[in-house]
């Protein structure tokens, strides 16, 4: 009964044809004293996703919403697009995002938490769908928190990021777009795990996620070492998100930094990407002309 | 459910020789736009009420705004079929909750299961964007937005619908303050601080605006105002009072549990008509 | 009267000509067996004492648990048949959670104890294809201590279904003396500390055994720190109080 797979598993796939009315699929109890769940089941797990009954409900899907971009002409258009980036170091997790969500070619919001805080020591980040993440993360903290209260003990990142993982893989193919980094402190330090909507699970020191990532992944590789300082480590974290929010169209308006230490993670602050790129600018020239003026009495210098 | 005891087949099981019709398309786009502002202790939710099928009006009286609870009110947009529908389920939920927990299902609680029923369709999604705003567990005043398949956020203000990027950027700057800069000496802009009769003209401007330049705008419009216990109509009006063509009504209180006597958060709805070419 | 009682105690959903369910009533016999629980309500919170029966030397004693999480802001003592306690427990730690996933607020205790006791009534023949069946009554009661916006609460759930809330509220073997100390020495104004020693001085009364913090269990729920077991230091503490008083 407690095991996580019968908690989490859709309803069976027989009736994925079907449509699915929830007075179908919820007991009396459902709307009796505890006024329902909605899509929840008894035992917590996911009961009725409605389905169209169509042949194909993947390609009915794709059809009708961008989702899987491959029809950015869709009319339901869900919020996407993305910079997310998380990496260990010496002195824990950094978790940086940007905060733009993208419908098309409109900016749906400036102000996304792509930040989901699971629980007082996981977190999670939001690339792809952003209801996808929203939803199944939130999700993911009720389950961490009944492993909690059934084990009396914190769940391990490793086993928080494998009940995602087992929850998007049981909808693989059906459409859900995810991409994410599981990100916290457990008995074995801190760990990240990346977790994607075909059901791919990394253990890793350093992911970048999102249509940003190639440039925020160029700024963090070329300043990352293992053995940089809690203030080093949150500069190249909200470097890289600057950087990629002023290069990636589809990212920007604000950076969330966060850091996930041995007692739980901090939230650092939030940054204005249009503001510090410039401030970068004018310190990087700043730090030129300061240069120059060390150098300039050259005597070989060319008269101008 | 006696309707469905014998669900018919899958399309693609039915044995047939006649052309088989595999665009299976639900959805309809009925235009329209919602927006929705937030004070210190007061939500404003407006709507405009054409409804319309590409370039034909099916009817320059559709409501796409409704009063949920003393505290909160909903704006739906997008395919009218689906957002009646939704709303109506909504609305069964709150029901339900009231009998089980006793007590009114809070604006945060009502923004969460929302999100829960759209993402229950996530693949046979609502054609809807919901706007939900009213007054918060604390007497602040509240917007949350929602994608059609549930992610959602606590905002300032939001506009949605087919005049949204009419919108949208008429707000950031006069509610966000975006891109002004206060005068040398002056204090600095406060998002969310708004006196109410600000608030209420920009919603009217918003609204004429977008009503000039969006053929799917227009007709009239409803603007839900609710506000935190105590204040009073003087609030509304403003100093100019009731701007001309403006109805003003007082909505009943909606709760069966509160207390009449100390009175609690009213909700008001002003109506003004729209150009209707 | 013997045989006709006995022809109506077999089938669980069978009425007796009376009007009574005999095996619903022979479960909370059970609950009469089990070891004495406390809950006492107080304005700063609600206090649960159990008694552990250690009936062996070498039996560990901290394996013994009566006392269970439900959420942060809810706990519940158990006597009777704690092996049926833990079906429950698990049940409201579900709704519990699923409450707090569906509408992003803590539930609310007396909704927590209704959950409880929907699944307690849901014993029998199936009425509905479900996934568990249960064949017979559960034979525990609870006691459910809990803080929401409408204060501290003590709910009281026996094998019928039936729940009811208290100001202070004694179950299990000692129950009918151990309620009757709590009537006399119950006020409203209690303090936590007053409530903490209050119910270890009625289970001291009716435990056979002397009172150590071996062989009971005390738990509080407050605004402040929500459920909480009381630690082996704290728990003594309290035990050193009703020496000296």
């Amino acid at each position: 009964m407690n095991s996580v797979l019968t908690h989490i598993q859709p309803s069976s796939t027989h009736s994925r044809l079907e449509e699915q009315d929830e007075f179908e699929h919820t007991d009396s109890a459902a709307w009796g004293s505890m006024a329902g769940f909605g899509n929840l089941s008894r035992t917590g797990g996911i009961a009725g996703m409605s389905v169209p009954r169509v042949a194909n409900p993947t390609a009915f899907l794709d059809m009708h919403t961008d989702n899987m971009s491959s029809n950015p002409e869709a009319k339901i258009k869900i919020a996407h697009g993305t910079t997310t980036l998380a990496f260990k170091f010496q002195g824990g997790v950094i978790v940086a995002v940007d905060s733009r969500a993208t419908a098309g070619s409109y900016v749906a919001s400036g102000t996304v938490k792509k930040v989901i805080e699971i629980n007082k020591f996981l977190l999670g980040t939001m690339a792809g769908g952003a209801a996808d993440c929203q939803y199944w993360e939130t999700y993911l903290g009720m389950q961490c928190r009944l492993h909690e209260l059934r084990n009396k003990e914190r769940i391990s990142v490793a086993a928080a990021s494998k009940i995602l993982s087992n929850i998007v893989y049981q909808y693989k193919g059906m459409g859900l777009s995810m991409g994410t980094m599981v990100c916290g402190w457990d008995k074995t330090g801190p760990q990240i795990f990346y977790v994607d909507d075909d059901g791919q699970r990394l253990k890793g020191n350093l992911f970048s996620v999102g249509s940003g990532s190639t440039f925020a992944y160029g700024v963090l590789d070329q300043g990352y070492r293992w053995d940089l300082t809690d203030e080093e480590a949150q500069e190249l974290g909200r470097r890289s998100i600057i950087a990629a929010g002023h290069r990636d169209a589809y990212s920007g308006n604000t950076c969330n930094l966060y850091h996930v230490k041995e007692n739980g993670w901090d939230f650092i602050g939030n940054y204005d990407v249009n503001e510090l790129w410039y401030e970068y600018e004018a310190k990087k020239k700043a730090d030129r002309e300061t240069a120059t003026a060390a150098t300039a009495p050259s005597p070989m210098a060319v008269e101008p | 459910m006696a309707l469905y005891h014998n669900p018919p087949m899958a399309y693609a099981q039915e044995p047939t020789t006649a052309p088989i019709e595999h665009r299976f398309n639900p959805y309809s786009d009925n235009g329209g736009s919602i927006l929705a502002i937030a004070g210190s202790d007061f939500s404003v939710i407006a709507g405009d009420t054409r409804q319309s099928e590409g370039y034909n009006i099916q009817t320059r009286y559709a409501r796409k705004v409704w009063q949920l609870t003393d505290k909160a009110v909903l704006a739906t947009n997008g395919f009218a079929a689906d957002g009646n529908n939704f709303v109506k389920k909504v609305k069964q939920r709150l029901e339900w909750y009231e009998h089980a927990h006793h007590k009114p299902m809070g604006l945060k609680s009502i923004a969460r299961m929302i999100q829960t029923m759209l993402y229950g369709k996530r693949f046979f999604p609502y054609y809807v964007y919901n706007i939900l705003g009213g007054i918060e567990e604390d007497g602040t005043g509240a917007v949350y937005s929602f994608d059609p398949v549930g992610s959602y956020e606590r905002e300032a203000c939001r506009a949605a619908g087919a005049a949204q990027s009419l919108i949208q950027p008429f707000l950031d700057n006069q509610i966000y303050f975006k891109n002004q800069q206060p005068e040398p000496g002056s204090q600095p802009f406060i998002p969310g601080n708004l006196p109410l009769g600000t608030v209420l003209s920009l919603v009217v401007d918003s609204f004429t605006s977008a009503t000039e330049r969006h053929i799917e705008v227009g007709d009239g419009m409803e603007i839900y105002v609710v506000m935190k216990k105590g204040r009073s109509t003087d609030d509304l009006l403003g100093d100019k009072g009731l701007a001309s063509g403006m109805t003003i009504e007082e909505l009943p209180s909606l709760g069966e549990s509160i207390s009449e006597g100390e009175g609690g958060e009213r909700t008001f709805l002003v109506r003004q008509a729209l150009k209707r070419d | 009267m013997f045989l006709t009682r006995s022809e109506y105690d077999r089938g669980v959903n069978t009425f007796s000509p009376e009007g009574r369910l005999f095996q619903v009533e022979y479960a909370m016999e059970a609950i009469k067996l089990g070891s004495t629980t406390v809950g006492i309500t107080t304005p700063e919170g609600v206090v649960l004492a159990v008694e552990k029966r250690v009936p062996s030397p070498l039996l560990e004693s901290s394996s013994i648990e009566k006392i269970m999480e439900i959420d942060s802001h809810i706990g519940t003592a158990m006597s009777g048949l704690t092996a049926d306690a833990r079906t429950m427990v698990e049940h409201a730690r579900v709704t519990s959670q699923m409450h707090a996933f569906t509408y992003d607020e803590k539930i609310g205790v007396e909704s927590c104890t209704q959950a409880v006791c929907d699944l307690a009534l849901r014993f029998g023949e199936s009425v509905e294809d479900d996934d568990a069946l249960m064949s017979r009554p559960f034979g525990v009661a609870l006691l459910i201590a809990g803080i929401d916006e409408k204060g501290p609460q003590l709910y009281h759930t026996d094998p019928s279904g039936t729940f009811v809330r208290y100001d202070a509220k004694a179950i299990g073997s000692g129950s009918d003396a151990a309620q009757q100390s709590l009537q006399d020495a119950f006020h409203k104004q209690m303090t936590l500390l007053e409530a903490h020693s209050l119910a270890l001085k009625v289970l001291k009364q009716v435990m056979e055994e002397k009172l150590d913090e071996n062989n009971v269990q005390l738990a509080q729920v407050t605004k402040a720190q929500g459920f909480e077991i009381l630690g082996e230091n704290d728990l003594k503490a309290v035990i050193d109080t009703l020496g000296t008083a």
